[in-house]
């Protein structure tokens, strides 16, 4: 096993130049690289490379393309930005430990930990409620909440980049229908999670939507998760634009393409 | 292309890089918001690099075009896609670039002409009015190069500009797969250093 990992780290390189041909190899790579922290951070450092060759590379391009990509794009419709939600983690495939990472953010955003560390260790309580009503044995049981914080801590990769960012700031406020939200922004890559409490629950085919409401354009940020003893699990949000405010609205499931009730919330973000 | 682009220094210090890319990024996240000023911007500094790789990789100077503008377009469609945890917009950029050559050499010529391809090792000196900005990156890369052992070397230029497989460079190069795989990525950590990458 350890051999074929170090054989699979190996690869970071080809990979990096696009040299691995496509097919089960990798597949391999590309899977490992969700869970391999240090292979993630080495692929990072030899696409800057790549980056450097392409530079060097510089040729200047046919003039008459620049009209044409330029006309292209405004006719071109845009992908929105790409939303994770961190409600439910799906069955741990591997062991991993998981306390040296939590002792690593929580080294750096001990505040942040604390409240979204508050969550985890709800939802795992709640996992470990639902093993004990099930009558499973203490090993089955032990087991499960070990794959659910091993998951939790893979499954929130984005999450754990936000928190362990060096100046990650805490935000709340109350919403005009009581419950409050709780914002961690990390300016620098103008990312943020939001996690609530105690948001009036909602009738059937109703949603809170998440905005970031800009000054020139408002953009979905996603739905809330279903909250969780009046908790929703942490979401994230990226592309943050300078004068943005988090709203959140009471929508139609599943949701809308723009906001189309008065916000409940409308939190200025500071980036 | 503007001599005094701030992309001119790109490579040349740390800082200088670092501001370089902040701005970049700050483009990219306008651009994400349908900002076509901005992309026009983004479009204007990153141009050279995009075409200027992919025809490297490629040689056919219309087929590049077509995949330039493929690229540019996808820069502008994905680019709420793009994370900056990750890299920066340089990167992001160029990373798409190179490897939609890539699929482009697997799809189509690539069937016909299973030919391994060859690369003079040199950064090109051939190309029609080559960007001033461009030649301290060149001469950086050249020489870092040069601070490679020839495998090394050889490895990295076959498979970045020459478009092969590391399979295909260990044929080339009568070098086992896994001598290859290490003689990449040892050749990207010097690489890595020697231009002062973070």
């Amino acid at each position: 096993m350890r051999f074929f990992r170090q054989d699979l780290h190996t690869l970071a390189g080809a990979y990096a130049l696009d040299a691995i041909e496509p097919g089960s190899e990798l597949t391999r790579f590309t899977r490992h690289l969700n869970r391999c922290q240090t292979c993630a951070s080495e692929v990072r450092g030899f696409r800057e490379v790549g980056t450097a060759m392409a530079f060097a590379a510089t040729a200047e391009a046919p003039a008459e393309m620049r009209d044409r990509v330029l006309t292209a794009a405004a006719r071109t419709r845009q992908l929105p930005p790409e939303i994770r939600t961190h409600a439910r983690p799906r069955p741990a495939r591997t062991r991993v430990p998981w306390v040296p990472w939590l002792s690593g953010v929580v080294a750096t955003a001990a505040v942040a930990v604390a409240v979204f560390f508050g969550f985890a260790q709800a939802h795992t309580q709640q996992q470990l409620n639902q093993a004990q009503a099930q009558n499973h044995t203490l090993a089955q049981q032990q087991a499960r909440v070990e794959a659910e914080l091993t998951q939790a801590k893979q499954h929130d990769q984005a999450l754990a980049q936000i928190l362990g960012a060096p100046h990650v700031q805490l935000l709340s406020q109350g919403t005009t229908k009581g419950g409050v939200a709780v914002v961690v922004l990390d300016a620098a890559t103008r990312k943020l999670v939001v996690a609530t409490s105690g948001l009036p629950a909602l009738p059937a085919g109703k949603v809170y939507q998440l905005w970031l409401i800009g000054p020139v354009k408002i953009v979905s940020a996603g739905l809330l998760p279903t909250a969780q003893s009046g908790v929703t699990s942490p979401v994230v949000a990226t592309g943050l634009v300078k004068g943005d405010k988090l709203g959140l609205t009471v929508e139609p499931a599943p949701g809308s393409k723009q906001p189309t009730t008065t916000p409940i919330l409308a939190l200025p973000i500071p980036v | 292309m503007n001599p005094n682009d701030s992309d001119a220094s790109r490579f040349t210090s740390a800082a200088a890089d670092r501001r370089g890319e902040r701005d970049l990024d700050d483009l990219l996240v306008h651009v994400a918001r349908g900002d076509q000023d901005a992309f026009e911007a983004l479009y204007d500094r990153m141009v050279g690099p995009v075409y200027g790789v992919i025809r490297r990789v490629l040689r056919d100077p219309s087929q590049s075009e077509e995949v330039a503008q493929e690229v540019l377009l996808e820069v502008w469609r994905t680019a709420a896609r793009f994370d900056p945890a990750m890299g920066g917009a340089a990167t992001w950029v160029t990373t798409i670039a190179h490897r939609r050559a890539i699929d482009r050499i697997r799809s189509t010529t690539a069937a016909a002409e299973r030919e391994h391809r060859s690369v003079d090792v040199s950064p090109p000196h051939d190309e029609v009015a080559e960007a001033v900005e461009a030649s301290l990156d060149r001469e950086r890369v050249r020489r870092c190069l040069d601070g490679l052992t020839d495998v090394q070397r050889e490895s990295i230029t076959l498979a970045y500009y020459g478009g092969n497989s590391y399979r295909q460079v260990a044929e080339l190069l009568h070098v086992t797969l896994g001598a290859i795989k290490t003689r990449i990525r040892d050749g990207l950590i010097r690489m890595r250093d020697c231009l002062g990458v973070s």
